[in-house]
């Protein structure tokens, strides 16, 4: 009896991982929101006064802006003032051996390396804690291609001029209500250049991590690719089980110069809340590239298994010739989890091609939404898009929505869009218990073959890691 | 400071005749009505249902409304009907083409012009003498009639953006009355026509119509909204479709408007168990057409077909919004929808798909295909599911593209000129949505309709 008690809990605690807290000293900015704190936050992070103007634009223009409510949500009143803008470890490292080591043990835990035998793995990774960045491994290998990765405060401080150039340039400060907020309160992020011609030598990652209370995390990502270079890079992201919900409002803005290739992979493991719904980040998330030379090509990857509610809408701005933008995800919502994301590819260049691929999984009383938009403007003579939708629901009381947009004014476009929704049927769960297999080994091996087409996109430790998550976060889904 | 169409309206309200607007007790309806359209105004930019029709334009021009027929517009109209002189047919207005051939096949009609039921073209007798078939105006004008037959009349619009249903609520003093009885089955066709006209000034008309049919009833409705003379009225039609148990209603609706002529036109359908409702639509005309097609599938095993096509040429707007509520279990639907877009026309399609939890052995299938022939036309399309159950079968498909040039290279290969190919191509494209149609004579008048107006797109 108290073994299988042991197991049920273990499995319990296995939904997830990684929702344990890291007892740091950290320091707080009080809770509210005000000029003041933005002025304080600036200061804390010594921003020249051109970065502070900017936060205080934007921070009035958010006051300025309702709400938006068109998406397929329930999402509760959320107290913008009793939320602690700005929350780091006390102890700022000033190398990575000096990082403390409950934080790096943290990491490794959450099977992220950041220590030397990180080498191993190959992966340079700029680790978030809160609302800092406590260490970019790898510097200087890349600083030696040219390539500069570092984070957003550090490349304020000594990239100011690249800074000025592409912040805010693709997702403009009034874009929308959450990314005006970004804009006036992020604290840090990461930065990535790769000039002309670099084909980036390893992949790139970021590990985002809410640990302290009643705080929000607002990062910002900014990703320039000059003429011809490459680069690939990975984000993850975790926080500890609470029973309050935590607002996670990023933006990512990836910009793509004649030739560049921007590939950007995510597996999204916020805190989901428990069964009820009670607790789970509200990922908020504004994710936009701009393909801005010719032949530049940008793609979106995603895996979303966390988060209480998600809205994002990873988007490319085709407006370079010959440009191309994909977009691919799975986005499993499970318990009471709500997710509205898609995806809008906005043609303007001429040949400009896109390409949608999104899976969604309901379970329990999850409501999982595809929204997006295919635009084809006037000038964007022989775009072409493709687009596929599909709905996987296991369960009576999930949802699987589809509301894709589509706006043709080019008669050279060709623009097709599929959608479908199914269950899991039992004839597929027959055959696979015939064969032995166990009800939840089955129905996860059916939900793995239905993302196979995502997944293939995904770096291969991602590719592994995302197929775990979701057989974790589908667990108590059948049956 | 509302929009002069808005005030422009609330002017004519006041110059309704006081016992019409009286009648049935439904005064109060209409002030209250027309006071919400009012206190919410024209949707704007930013409501979503109204995303892709701008009502800008529309907003800055006024209406009157138009309460009594005009005897002599009737009179000349019977004359052109009556006269069978030998014309080529080719050359005939379809309005004409169509009342020669109903009138010639007997087939029982109601006729309104501009708004208003002209006994002169129409056609009462007819049908099983258990089927009620009357104009609206002739129900209110009995006091004698007992006030649950007009019930619907009372229904109230919650939703700020239904300013049009909430207007015709207001306004709408006439309208078709048609309840077929439980087991009738109607061999003979009926046809609803309304017809617009110049009338010293641009006009505002209001029809709402009732179509019952009972419990395993069958019926075949033909709707024609036309136009006699050029005319730039706005027509606001409103229809409501109740079919009980295992009723069948085959609907077919004809748009070819004059191109200057706005109007908004939304269809309720509420279909009980095992009733199957067969929808074509054709819209062709107007140079604002919105049409919201709203059915809910409430009993299990009710089916709706529903074919349309959209041809934005010239610079016609052409908005069609469906609505399909599945509510109960094993309902199924098939939607197959064309859009064209020529000159500086613009087709816009929703197809909203609606699957509420329970509906378990629901289907829904759409497909939306659009052609985009000009540079300066717009095809906007947004099939939408939303899913609550999950032993369901749904999906749609749509596309936007261009003629195939596969195809055309082998017509031309086969001597078959450039113009031709292209419309012969275009015609196939839109001919599918006619497949449904049984009554072959029908589908061959509707087919050289569509003909003839698409000659006239030089794909």
């Amino acid at each position: 009896m108290a073994t299988e008690r042991n197991d049920i809990e273990e499995a319990l605690n296995r939904r997830y991982e990684a929702g344990f807290v890291t007892d740091i000293e950290t320091e707080y900015l009080p809770p509210g929101l005000s000029e003041d704190v933005i002025r304080q936050l600036s200061a804390k992070k010594h921003e020249p006064q051109w970065m502070t103007d900017w936060r205080l634009e934007a921070y009035r223009h958010w006051l300025t802006m309702p709400v938006p409510e068109w998406a397929k949500l329930k999402i509760g009143p959320i107290d913008f003032q009793s939320i602690s803008y700005y929350a780091a470890p006390k102890a700022r490292p000033k190398s990575l051996d000096e990082v403390d080591p409950k934080l790096l043990e943290t990491y490794d835990k959450l099977g992220v390396p950041l220590h030397e035998r990180a080498k191993l793995a190959g992966v340079a990774v700029d680790a978030v804690f809160d609302s800092v960045s406590v260490g970019t491994t790898f510097r200087k290998e890349l600083a030696a291609a040219g390539v500069i990765f570092c984070s957003m405060s550090e490349a304020i401080q000594e990239h100011p001029e690249l800074v000025r150039k592409y912040l805010g340039s693709v997702v403009p400060v009034a874009d929308n209500y959450f990314a005006a907020l970004n804009c006036a309160v992020f604290s840090d992020g990461s930065f990535v250049f790769i000039p002309k011609g670099v084909r980036c030598p390893m992949e790139l990652s970021t590990y985002f991590r809410i640990n302290a209370m009643n705080t929000g995390q607002f990062e910002r990502t900014l990703i320039v690719a000059e003429e011809g270079s490459y680069v690939s890079y990975l984000e993850g992201c975790t926080a500890p089980q609470r029973d309050e919900n935590q607002l996670h409002a990023a933006v990512v803005e990836l910009v793509a110069l004649d030739d560049a290739q921007i590939k950007y992979s995510t597996v999204q493991n916020w805190y989901p809340g428990d069964e009820n719904g009670i607790g789970g980040i509200y990922n908020f998330v504004t994710k936009r590239g701009d393909c801005r030379g010719a032949r530049s090509k940008i793609s979106w990857t995603q895996v979303e298994t966390g988060s209480a509610i998600t809205w994002k809408y990873p988007s490319c701005v085709l407006r370079g010739d010959d440009s191309s933008g994909e977009f691919y995800s799975v986005a499993l919502t499970h318990h009471a989890q709500q997710a509205d994301t898609g995806t809008k590819m906005i043609h303007l260049g001429r040949n400009t091609k896109s390409k949608i691929i999104s899976k969604g999984i309901s379970a329990g009383r999850g409501q999982n939404t595809y929204r997006g938009l295919v635009k084809v403007e006037k000038g964007a003579e022989g775009a072409r898009n493709y687009t596929q939708c599909d709905s996987l629901l296991i369960g009576k009381k999930c949802g699987a929505h589809t509301f894709p947009y589509i706006e043709v004014k080019h008669p050279s476009a060709i623009v097709e869009h599929e959608a479908t929704t199914s269950k899991i049927s039992d004839d597929q769960l027959f055959y696979c218990r015939s064969r032995g297999l166990g009800e939840e080994d089955a129905v996860s091996m059916i939900v793995d073959g239905f993302c196979k087409q995502v997944f293939k996109e995904l770096p291969m430790e991602f590719a592994v890691e995302a197929k775990k998550l979701l057989e974790v976060s589908l667990e108590g889904a059948v049956g | 400071m509302s929009a002069p169409l808005l005030q422009s309206l609330e002017q004519g309200f006041a110059g309704l005749p006081p016992a019409a607007v009286q009648a049935a007790q439904l005064g109060e309806v209409r002030r209250a009505s027309l006071a919400a359209a009012l206190g919410d105004g024209l949707p704007g930019a930013r409501a979503e249902r109204w995303r892709h029709t701008s009502l800008r334009a529309l907003e800055r021009r006024t209406f009157s409304p138009l309460a009594a027929a005009d005897e002599s517009l009737v009179a000349g109209l019977a004359r052109q009907i009556a006269d069978t002189a030998p014309a080529g047919a080719d050359e005939m207005p379809a309005w004409l083409q169509t009342l020669r051939q109903l009138s010639a096949q007997r087939v029982p009609r109601l006729v309104f012009v501009n708004g208003t039921f002209a006994p002169a073209l129409s056609q009462l007798h007819g049908l099983p003498a258990e089927v009620r078939f009357e104009p609206l105006s002739q129900a209110l004008a009995d006091p004698a009639r007992d006030p649950r037959e007009l019930e619907f009349l009372a229904r109230r619009f919650n939703a700020a953006d239904e300013t049009f249903a909430r207007l015709n609520a207001a306004f709408a003093l006439d309208g078709l009355l048609l309840r077929v009885p439980a087991g009738v089955q109607c061999a003979q066709p009926v046809a609803l026509v309304m017809l617009g006209a110049a009338a010293e000034g641009d006009r505002a008309l209001h029809l709402r119509h009732l179509v019952e049919v009972g419990e395993g009833a069958s019926l075949d409705l033909r709707e024609y909204q036309f136009a006699a003379t050029a005319q730039a009225n706005l027509c606001n039609s409103l229809v409501h479709v109740h079919l009980r148990r295992g009723a069948r209603l085959e609907h077919l609706r004809v748009q070819a408007e004059d191109a200057d002529a706005v109007l908004l036109a939304r269809t309720d359908a509420v279909l009980a168990g095992e009733a199957d409702y067969g929808r074509t639509d054709l819209e062709l005309g107007a140079v604002l057409s919105r049409h919201e097609l709203n059915v809910s599938l409430q009993g299990s095993g009710a089916r709706l077909r529903s074919n349309g096509v959209l041809l934005a040429d010239g610079r016609r707007h052409l908005d069609t919004r469906l609505g399909v509520d599945h509510a109960a279990r094993d309902t199924a639907c098939e939607l197959t929808w064309r859009g064209l877009g020529a000159g500086r026309g613009r087709a816009v399609f929703h197809g909203g798909i609606l699957i509420r939890a329970g509906a378990d052995g629901t289907s829904a299938q759409l497909s939306n295909k659009n052609l985009l022939l000009s540079p300066h036309a717009e095809i906007d399309t947004q099939p939408v599911l939303e899913i609550h159950a999950d032993e369901v079968k749904a999906s749609h498909g749509a596309t936007v593209g261009q003629l195939d040039p596969a195809a055309l290279f082998y017509l031309r290969s086969r001597g078959v000129p450039e113009a031709q190919a292209r419309r012969q191509l275009t015609e196939a494209f839109c001919r599918i949505v006619l497949d449904d149609l049984a009554d072959t004579a029908l589908r061959e008048q509707i087919d050289a309709l569509l003909a003839q107006r698409l000659a006239g797109v030089g794909a």
